[in-house]
């Protein structure tokens, strides 16, 4: 554990489909968490105050920033991340497929959020419109593809134009 | 050896294909690798103790308290850094010797908020904050001075002592004769001033440096996500005493640059200091309000005593203004800012008579530094508003007078008054288009019917230069004795043990999708696919090759780093040839490549893979003649440079840019009376950068510029108080646009091949700011019939409420003579 | 973004919760949404966290017979937003919630919560203030209830005592009349109005109005006694709301001044009216 002295939870959740036991500073969020103590690269930090979604993960289904919750309140909790997509062999799913076949991203730090926030979307709309789709991903913010190809490639899913 | 300048590719397969990325798989499984994806053995974290003033005067640092707490490794103060170091390199000191002296860390005095003054390492992110937290500062406030313009005054408060007032740079650019045009012009329009605020594209990944200064080898290895590492180098390298040899600057994956993240390497001279310091690495990663108080902005620059000849016909002479470009409080690339406008002297115009008399000022404000657009952008949206101002104020169609104003296709190349040289375009085609896509009689149509609705249609062009490829000889206009020059990249094509064709770039990548492109153009001239050829990503000075000039920045990557690789792959493929040559004991000429194989033109029986070439060089090669043996290596670097010459300084003219993309935006927007708030209904985007090497990617650049254009034309600023504090200073106050504030971008696009730079592709992806030119045309456009004139490129809601509601002076005159003269 | 050292309590029931809060130093931590901003930013100290986010206590969304419906404080926004029985008696309330920032915040973020935290920005605070709900609380000395027009005292701040904590709140049944939520957005948003609306025989029969974006949502009776027995006209509703930004004193940011958010709260006074008539006639 990565702060000494501080005061201290015991937690056990479920990451990515393994159960892990850790003791965590009272203090650290879950971003520092996932990322610092068990490795993860699909949560980034972008910024300080939940503006920017780049860490989103999934949190008992529903997408979360993991920024803004304590590692502690995940006690118990399952919580998925931009790793969990592809297939265990390494094939894209669908959605990471179209975000390829649609150019929908392009530095690549805030897509693990946006395939986050996207999944979530369509298992709730399965065949948003654009505007549902821009609605649904507006707590991610992309600064490199101006959302276009970001919502054609979810649409896409919508419109099965995808072959995974 | 010389390879010819320009190349191109015969029957391309790949070029020109929108092929999907190379570096998509990995990021899309969260496997790509960015700077805090990484660490090192027995690593600390730091965390800076920065300042709450905008102007003070540092009393005193105690850092003993910090020190005491638990897990602290090390401290460093701005004296200790004074102690051992220089102060950074600047472009333009004076030539008595007066300049703007800044060390690594701040030194006695503070500049603006945030200014680092000290920073802390501790074995923790958490024990570093703390502990920063607990490093006492005393501060005597100084007179804050936040105006760029107010600070030209003799009156102001001077900001550094060593310069002695606040001018980072001044010039006169005079070209034509504008008096004359001004005397002579049928019309004479005046604007008092105009306004372009301060931005910046705020990459989603901050700043971050890992840096370990090695005692044994006194090797200095930063992992970091500097998008030009070589200027950083350049720079930081003599201030410390180090040879940029012990510089291994090291990134893969980087989370967005835009420019900004040329302005790191302060950072990475302080993380290395501290790791020298501490003897073990250090990381740092940035907060967002430390990037938005101190990483960076776009430039502010302010226009004022502006006047525009023009004729009866509509024919628009030229111009005549003063700028006042706020540098902030240290010049970190700047004054380079200064010169570089002038790559785009008269837009895209056929403007003859101009003269700039340009100020750089310097202020308690966040430094500037290269901001997508830079430099140019400002200028091209001033040029825009003054020619949207003219036809609204004398009444001429503002399509038509940008269409007679234009350069036209039969002019080009087209020498500027400045001696620039616009390489190729057909800007009224694309203007056409553009309109065409927003359906313009339509969207007048709406105009008309939405009158008295409270709800006002609006209709902008915005047209822009997307200027790549600089000639660094410009700097020499600010400073003659600038060593800097031309322009350039590396690439190094490489056969690996088993055949294995590798590339390695010099360019250092921020998602542009270089592995892809270079990919593409390499199977075309190796006769391979893409998917076989590896590009190694990032960067890494250990292997990857460079020059002083590589990097990812200034809309020049298709030029540069795509020339870089036509010319070292066709290096291989002739040393290829000749090895397969030698082992069919036929010349070269009856050699050809095909499948990954190098086979006789006439016996397609007979042929060699690629393994068994670099067999026979690398591990077999009492089989080939010697001369041959010893002649070829397969590992081929080329450097590709483009012509240029060194500009005439005293004239400030000459060739300052290769390729000049161009990009025509259109957009319908509706304007709420009520509340000033603007929706964009319809935008439209015609691009032309020349050949495309991949059609999707420069789509992506196209959308991604336009979306940062967007957000800053009515959303996104950088705004400092009376005291310099910043009000924005984190995704609270600054409101990146999110999906729901980017409309679906129509593009579409032209193609003016380039005829300088071989393949016919220019550089592209700044998109000129075309946006903000663009939505501010369209509000002069819904605001006709009223007073309103567009004089800032923010327009947020209540900017907009204020010239409809409370408009002030209007700031701009008409002198007509004699209306049949 | 590392907080300060903090401590964390996660307590079973709302009677721990309770207990818990008497530590100095605690404070209470529902879905963080805004806290947890605060405290990266180390712009307030606290020295222990009390997690109320999984009370049982808090939770449910309940509408009572007469169709008045009480909300726990630690309903999620999305939980609001996809509540069946909430847009049968609140529609309104339910578009509000789903339209509240973005999908992450909603899946986290409490009704309580943002009532609580009274962030002149926050969207509750003027629609619980118009429709004259009743805030519930617990605290060391029992149960209390208290009238949304009291709840509200300021920039930040609200009229719990220390140790108690907001349970629920109670929105009156709108017995077909009409709301209308409507906002300049600028950021979340740079003035706000709420509306309730209620017309008899063509005519305003009663109307409630609060403005938001404000340290305390206000109702405007002056602008309500105007509408009441007018026709609901644009023209009517123009002139009755025209002295909305009459007395109030809004908080000038990067955002907007304050000049222009008092020139704002006509515009969303009247479009809250006029819409909340149309809201009342499509469903009344």
């Amino acid at each position: 554990m990565a702060d000494p002295g501080a005061s201290i939870q015991e937690i056990e959740i479920t990451v990515n489909g393994e159960a892990v036991a850790r003791t965590v500073s009272s203090r650290q969020l879950l971003i520092h968490f996932l990322r610092d103590e068990l490795g993860l690269r699909g949560p980034k930090i972008g910024c300080d105050t939940g503006h920017c979604g780049a860490c989103t993960v999934s949190f008992g289904g529903k997408t979360i920033k993991s920024c803004m919750m304590l590692a502690a309140q995940a006690d118990g909790a399952e919580i998925e991340t931009a790793e969990a997509l592809a297939s265990p062999g390494g094939d894209l799913s669908e959605l990471q497929e179209s975000f390829r076949a649609n150019h929908a991203l392009q530095c690549g730090y805030c897509t693990s959020g946006v395939l986050m926030s996207a999944r979530f979307l369509l298992e709730r709309n399965p065949s948003p419109s654009d505007e549902e789709v821009r609605e649904g991903i507006r707590g991610n913010i992309c600064r490199c593809t101006g959302y276009v190809n970001i919502v054609k490639a979810i649409g896409a899913i919508g419109r099965e134009e995808v072959s995974a | 050896m010389t390879a010819p300048a320009q190349k191109t590719i015969e029957a391309p397969t790949f070029v020109g294909q929108s092929m999907p990325r190379k570096e998509d798989e990995r990021l899309l499984k969260a496997q790509g690798s960015f700077v805090d994806d990484e660490g090192m053995h027995r690593m600390g974290y730091a965390h800076y103790v920065r300042s709450p003033y905008a102007h003070a005067k540092i009393v005193s640092i105690d850092t003993s308290k910090a020190e005491a707490m638990p897990g602290v490794i090390a401290t460093l103060t701005g004296d200790e850094v004074k102690a051992m170091t220089e102060p950074l390199f600047q472009f333009a000191p004076r030539a008595n010797g007066q300049q703007v002296v800044e060390y690594l860390l701040g030194v006695d005095v503070v500049r603006f908020q945030g200014e680092a003054v000290a920073i802390v390492m501790a074995e923790t992110r958490e024990a570093a904050r703390d502990a920063a937290e607990a490093v006492e500062v005393v501060y005597e406030p100084l007179p804050v001075l936040i105006d760029g313009v107010a600070a030209a005054e003799p009156s102001a408060p001077v900001l550094h002592e060593s310069l002695g007032d606040n001018i980072a740079w001044k010039g006169l650019f005079d070209w034509g004769d504008i008096d004359l045009a001004l005397e002579n012009a049928d019309h004479v329009v005046k604007i008092d001033k105009l306004h372009f605020h301060r931005y910046s594209s705020t990459p989603i990944e901050c700043n971050a440096v890992l840096v370990n200064w090695d005692p044994g080898t006194d090797m200095i290895r930063v992992v970091s996500n500097n998008q030009f590492p070589m200027f950083g180098a350049l720079v930081i390298a003599p201030s410390m005493g180090v040879g940029i040899d012990q510089l291994d600057f090291v990134s893969q994956d980087i989370g967005g640059g835009f420019g900004i993240k040329i302005n790191s390497y302060t950072h990475i001279g302080v993380l290395a200091l501290l790791s020298r310091k501490a003897g073990r690495p250090v990381k740092w990663t940035e907060y967002r309000t430390e990037h938005h108080q101190s990483a960076g902005h776009g430039n502010e620059r302010t226009f004022t005593d502006i006047e525009v000849p023009v004729t009866a016909d509509g024919t628009i002479l030229g111009f005549k203004m003063k700028a006042f470009d706020d540098a902030g409080a240290y010049l970190h690339y700047e004054p380079l800012g200064a010169v570089i406008w002038s790559q785009v002297v008269p837009g895209p115009y056929k403007l003859k008579h101009v003269q700039v008399d340009y100020t750089e000022t310097l202020t308690n404000k966040c430094p500037a530094v290269p901001n997508r657009g830079y430099s140019r952008m400002q200028h091209i949206w001033f040029v825009e508003r003054i020619v949207d101002i003219v036809a609204h104020e004398l009444g001429f169609d503002p399509v038509e007078l940008r269409k007679k104003n234009y350069v036209q296709p039969e002019d080009y190349p087209y020498t500027t008054p400045n001696g620039c040289i616009y390489d190729s375009g057909d800007l009224p085609t694309a203007l056409d288009k553009v309109l065409e896509m927003i359906d313009y009689e339509g969207a007048r149509e709406r105009q008309k019917q939405a009158e008295g609705s409270g709800k006002r249609i609006g209709i902008g062009i915005g047209t822009t230069l997307d200027s790549g490829t600089n000639n660094f000889g410009q700097s020499r206009i600010l400073n003659p004795e600038l060593p800097f020059s031309g322009n350039g990249e590396a690439c190094t094509a490489m056969l690996d043990l088993y055949g294995e064709i590798m590339l390695k770039l010099g360019t250092n990548p921020q998602g542009q999708g270089h592995e892809t492109t270079a990919a593409q153009v390499a199977a075309d001239i190796l006769k391979v696919s893409p998917e076989n050829i590896r590009v190694w990503a990032g960067f890494d000075k250990s292997h990857s090759t460079y020059i002083g000039f590589s990097g990812t920045y200034a809309s020049q990557f298709a030029v540069t780093g795509i020339n870089a690789v036509i010319g070292a792959v066709e290096k291989l493929k002739s040393e290829i040839l000749m090895v397969a040559a030698a082992a069919f004991g036929v010349s070269v000429d009856d050699v050809e490549l095909a499948n990954g194989s190098a086979r006789m033109k006439d016996n397609h029986e007979a042929e060699i893979p690629f393994i068994g070439i670099a067999n026979m060089v690398f591990a077999n090669n009492a089989t080939l003649p010697h001369e041959i043996a010893t002649g070829v290596s397969l590992t081929c670097r080329y450097v590709y440079v483009p012509k240029f010459e060194v500009p005439d300084t005293e004239k400030k003219y000459g060739n300052l840019t290769l390729t000049y993309a161009t990009q025509t935006h259109a957009a319908v927007i509706e304007l709420d009376e009520e509340t000033g708030k603007v929706e964009i209904l319809d935008y439209a985007i015609v691009d032309d950068c020349g050949k495309r090497i991949n059609p999707m990617v420069v789509e992506g650049q196209v959308h991604g510029a336009t979306a940062h254009g967007i957000g800053a034309a009515l959303k996104e600023t950088f705004e400092y108080d009376e005291d310099g504090q910043l009000l924005n200073s984190n995704f609270l106050y600054y409101h990146a646009a999110t999906a729901t504030d980017v409309p679906h971008l129509k593009t579409d696009h032209i193609e003016s091949p380039s005829p300088f730079t071989g393949t016919g592709a220019k550089g592209m992806g700044e998109g000129g700011g075309a946006p903000v030119h663009t939505i501010c045309s369209a509000i002069q456009d819904a605001l006709s019939g009223t007073d309103a004139v567009v004089s800032d490129s923010h327009n947020p809601p209540e900017r907009v409420w204020r010239m409809l509601h409370a408009p002030g002076e209007r700031g701009v005159t008409v002198s007509s003579k004699a209306s049949d003269g | 973004m590392l907080l300060a050292p903090v401590d964390y309590y996660r307590p079973d029931d709302l009677q721990g919760a309770i207990s818990a809060l008497d530590t100095p130093g605690a404070r209470v931590l529902a879905g963080g949404q805004s806290l947890i901003s605060i405290l990266k930013l180390r712009a307030a100290s606290v020295d222990l966290l009390v997690d109320i986010s999984r009370l049982e206590e808090l939770r449910g969304i309940d509408v009572a017979d007469d169709g008045s419906v009480h909300i726990g404080a630690g309903v999620t926004y999305d939980e609001m937003a996809t509540s069946g029985a909430l847009a049968g008696v609140h529609a309104k309330l339910c578009h509000v919630a789903a339209e509240t920032v973005d999908a992450q915040v909603r899946n986290r973020g409490t009704f309580g919560g943002n009532l609580c935290h009274n962030d002149p920005i926050n969207n509750f605070p003027p629609y619980v203030v118009a429709v004259g709900a009743t805030l519930h609380a617990r605290g060391p000395d029992g149960d209390r209830d208290i009238g949304a027009d009291e709840f509200f005292t300021g920039y930040f701040t609200n009229s719990l005592e220390p140790g108690e904590i907001l349970t629920g709140v109670t929105l009156p049944a709108l017995a077909g009349r009409g709301v209308g939520f409507q906002e300049v957005e600028i950021g979340e948003a740079a003035a706000r109005a709420v509306a309730v609306i209620g017309i008899d025989n063509g005519t305003i029969s009663s109307a409630q109005l609060a403005l938001g974006c404000l340290p305390v949502p206000t109702r405007l009776p002056a602008v309500e006694q105007a509408l009441v027995g007018s026709d609901p006209t644009a023209g009517n509703v123009t002139a009755a709301t025209a002295t909305a930004g009459e007395g109030i004193d809004p908080v000038g940011d990067a955002d907007a001044s304050p000049e222009y958010r008092i020139a704002m709260a006509p515009v969303v006074a009247k479009r809250a009216v006029m819409e909340a008539i149309e809201e009342g006639g499509r469903h009344g």
